[in-house]
C-alpha cells in the first residue's frame, strides 16, 4: 500500500504545465469531436443547403433570360454570382457556428457536469475556453474548405484570386469571431439560457454585413453599423482575395479593421470572462444546471 | 505544516433569496420590487443564508463526517472548502492556505469528489479521463501515465481502462471519480456523497476504498446521507442544520447524548397524521419519524421514549383499531440516526 502523506504532490506547476493543461483540454475536445459520427453528414450537407437558398432565389428573381443577373454582378463587381453569395453565406455560418459552439462550450460543460470538476484543478481556467477553439478552428477550415470543393466541382465556382489571401483575411478575423464567442461563453454560463442572443447577432450580420449584397445598397444608417461589425470588412476581403486577385495592399483596409475588432473582441472575451468567473465564485453559478 | 488539515472559523454564505420558493433561512426582507430609474436609489436585496457561522477543526488523518438533511448547508461548505464559492464572510484554511486569498494553493492540495459519475467524461475511456485531468494537476506526462496506470489497477478497472465510461456501471464510473481525486496524490480529500445510487456491493467497495486513504494518511472530509456509512468510517461527525454546526463529537460520543432515552421501532400498516399525533400526546415521547417502507403500506415509526415499560401499553392502545395493524415493534440502542432525529427534528432524508 503507498504511503501518501510521506511523498510529495505530484503536481508542478508552471508556465509548461499550464500550457500541457491547455493541450490536453485541446486533445479532448479533438477526441470527444471525433466519437459523435454525425458531424461528417453536417459536413457534407449544411455547406450546400444555406447558400442554396440565396442561389435559387437569385435564379428565380433574374427572370427567364437571367438578365437580373447581370444587372446584379454590375451593381456588385462580382465576376460570379454563386461565388458571391457562397463566400458571405460561409462567413455568416462560421460566425453561427461559432456562437453555438464556442459560446456554448462552457454550458455544455455545466449540463454535462463536468464544467465544477475543471474548474476545482490548479489550471489556469481561461484554458477550458481557449482549449475549445483548437478543434473548432480544424472543424471550421474542413467546412471551408469542403465549401469550396463542393461549389467548384457542383457549380464551377472558380477562384481568380490567390488561396494565401483569402486565408490571410480569415486569419486576421478569428481574434473578433472568437473573442465574441468567448464573451458570448460567459455570458451564457451567467444567464444560462442564450438562443435570443444568438438569433440577434446572426440576425446582425445577415441583414448589415451584407452576405448576399453589397452593403452600398443599405441605407446611410445602416451603412454606419455595418462599419461597426467586423464581419462586413471579412466578407468584402474575402470577395476580393478570392475574385478580384487582390494583394495585401489592396486588403489592407479590410485587414486593419479585422485587426483592431479582434483586438477590442478578445480584450472583450478575456474580461467577460473574468468577471464571470468572479460573480460564479460569489453565486455558485459554476454548479447551477 | 499547519496543526489542522482543514479550519474553517465563522464560514458564512448568503446568496440572493429567490422569490418565491420559500427559503427558509431567508432574512425577514421581502425581494423588492425593481425601481426601473436611473436615478432611483438600489434597495437592498433579500439574502437567503446557507451556510451560517460555520466552525469547523479538521485534524490530519482523520475521516470527519459532515452530515445534514438537503438544503442544511453542507454542499455549500464543501464548495467553499474546495475554492468553487466564496465565503460572504469568515475565514478557511485548507492545508495551511486560505480559500480565498490562496485558492491555487487550495486547489493542489485538494482531490475532491463532486458530483460523481456527472464529474467525467462518458465519451472518454477511463483511462483518458485519468489522463486529461492529470494534465490539468500539472502532472508531467511521464509520470501521469505511470499514476494513471496504478490507479487504475488499484480501483480493478485494468479490464476496462480503455473502454468508454458511458460503458461502465454507476460504481465503476464512481471508481473513476475517486482515481481522478487522487491523481495528484493530495493530502485532503473532500468526497461528497461518495456512494449516492450505488448498489450495495459496490457501496461496500467503495468504504473499503475510504478506509484504506486514511489508513495511507488522507485526512478526508466526507458527507454522506447513508447514517451507518458515517458511523462506520468517521472519527468525528458534524451535524450541520440550517446552516449551522449543532452538534460535533465522535460517533460514540454524540450517541451517549441519548443514552437515557430508548428508540421504539415499529412497523404497522394503515398508518395515517392522527395517529401520529396522539401517539406524540403520550407523557415521555418525543422526536416521532415515520417512514413508508416502499411501495406497500407498510410503515416504520420511530420515537423516542423516556420510559418504554410505561409508554409500550398506551401505544398498543392508540394503534389498535381504526384500520392500522401493528406488525412488529423493537426497543433499539439508540443509533446516529437517533441522534440526528433527537438533535433536529427530522430524518436525515427529509
Amino acid at each position: 500500500m503507498e504511503t501518501i502523506i510521506s511523498s510529495p504532490s505530484l503536481g508542478k506547476p508552471g508556465f509548461l504545465s499550464d500550457l500541457r493543461a491547455l493541450w490536453a483540454v485541446v486533445h479532448r475536445e479533438w477526441t470527444i469531436f471525433r466519437r459523435y459520427p454525425s458531424w461528417i453528414i453536417a459536413l457534407l450537407i449544411w455547406p450546400l443547403i444555406f447558400p442554396m437558398l440565396y442561389i435559387l432565389t437569385a435564379r428565380a428573381l433574374a427572370g427567364p433570360d437571367g438578365s437580373g443577373l447581370a444587372i446584379f454582378m454590375k451593381t456588385t463587381g462580382a465576376s460570379d454570382f454563386i461565388g458571391y453569395i457562397v463566400i458571405g453565406t460561409t462567413v455568416w455560418m462560421w460566425q453561427n457556428i461559432v456562437l453555438w459552439d464556442v459560446g456554448f462550450s462552457l454550458r455544455n460543460e455545466q449540463m454535462r457536469g463536468t464544467l465544477e470538476s475543471n474548474w476545482l484543478s490548479p489550471t489556469w481556467r481561461f484554458s477550458y475556453l481557449l482549449g475549445h477553439t483548437g478543434p473548432q478552428l480544424v472543424s471550421m477550415l474542413m467546412f471551408i474548405t469542403i465549401t469550396a470543393l463542393e461549389f467548384g466541382l457542383l457549380f464551377h465556382v472558380r477562384l481568380h484570386g490567390s488561396v494565401w489571401m483569402i486565408l490571410l483575411t480569415m486569419l486576421a478575423a478569428i481574434p473578433s469571431i472568437y473573442g465574441l464567442g468567448f464573451a458570448f461563453a460567459s455570458l451564457v454560463i451567467t444567464v444560462k439560457e442564450a438562443n435570443a442572443f444568438v438569433f440577434l447577432i446572426r440576425g446582425l450580420v445577415m441583414i448589415f454585413c451584407g452576405i448576399t449584397f453589397p452593403i452600398s445598397i443599405l441605407p446611410g444608417w445602416m451603412q454606419s453599423i455595418a462599419k461597426w461589425l467586423p464581419q462586413s470588412y471579412l466578407i468584402h476581403g474575402m470577395r476580393a482575395a478570392a475574385f478580384s486577385n487582390a494583394g495585401i495592399t489592396e486588403l489592407l483596409p479590410d485587414l486593419m479593421p479585422l485587426l483592431a475588432f479582434g483586438t477590442f473582441w478578445l480584450v472583450v472575451g478575456y474580461f467577460t470572462f473574468l468577471w464571470m468567473e468572479r460573480r460564479a465564485r460569489r453565486t455558485g453559478a459554476i454548479g447551477q444546471y | 505544516m499547519t496543526e489542522f488539515a482543514i479550519e474553517a472559523r465563522q464560514l458564512v454564505k448568503k446568496f440572493p433569496a429567490r422569490a418565491g420558493t420559500g427559503d427558509k433561512n431567508s432574512d425577514s426582507m421581502p425581494v423588492p420590487k425593481r425601481k426601473w430609474s436611473l436615478f432611483a436609489k438600489k434597495e437592498p436585496k433579500a439574502m437567503f443564508t446557507a451556510v451560517n457561522g460555520v466552525d469547523l477543526q479538521i485534524e490530519r488523518g482523520e475521516i470527519f463526517g459532515l452530515l445534514g438533511p438537503n438544503g442544511a448547508g453542507k454542499s455549500t461548505t464543501i464548495r467553499m472548502l474546495c475554492t468553487l464559492l466564496e465565503p460572504t464572510s469568515g475565514t478557511a484554511q485548507v492545508n495551511g492556505f486560505d480559500i480565498v486569498k490562496q485558492a491555487n494553493d487550495v486547489r493542489r492540495s485538494l482531490g475532491t469528489v463532486l458530483a460523481g459519475e456527472r464529474s467525467i467524461y462518458w465519451k472518454l475511456t477511463g483511462r483518458e479521463n485519468l489522463e486529461y485531468f492529470a494534465a490539468l494537476y500539472h502532472i508531467p506526462q511521464a509520470v501521469a501515465k505511470k499514476r494513471a496506470e496504478e490507479l487504475i489497477d488499484r480501483m480493478e478497472l485494468k479490464d476496462r481502462a480503455n473502454e468508454l465510461v458511458e460503458k461502465y456501471s454507476t460504481g465503476m464510473r464512481q471508481r473513476v471519480a475517486i482515481a481522478k481525486a487522487l491523481l495528484a496524490r493530495p493530502p485532503i480529500l473532500l468526497l461528497d456523497e461518495p456512494t449516492l445510487g450505488l448498489d450495495p456491493q459496490a457501496a461496500r467497495r467503495v468504504r473499503e476504498l475510504i478506509a484504506e486513504l486514511k489508513q495511507e494518511g488522507h485526512t478526508i472530509l466526507l458527507t454522506t446521507h447513508y447514517m451507518e456509512e458515517a458511523d462506520l468510517l468517521s472519527d468525528r461527525i458534524g451535524i450541520i442544520d440550517t446552516g449551522k454546526v449543532i452538534a460535533l463529537d465522535t460517533p460514540e460520543g454524540l450517541k451517549r447524548r441519548i443514552d437515557q432515552k430508548e428508540v421504539i421501532r415499529l412497523e404497522v400498516t394503515g398508518w395515517h397524521e392522527d395517529l401520529g399525533d396522539r401517539l406524540k400526546s403520550i407523557t415521555g415521547i418525543e422526536n416521532l419519524v415515520t417512514r413508508r417502507q416502499g411501495e406497500a403500506d407498510l410503515w416504520e415509526v420511530n420515537m423516542q421514549a423516556q420510559n418504554s415499560r410505561t409508554a409500550i401499553p398506551r401505544i398498543v392502545e392508540h394503534i389498535s383499531g381504526n384500520g392500522t395493524r401493528l406488525v412488529n415493534m423493537n426497543i433499539v440502542k439508540p443509533s446516529l440516526e437517533d441522534v440526528f432525529i433527537h438533535l433536529t427534528g427530522k430524518a436525515l432524508r427529509d
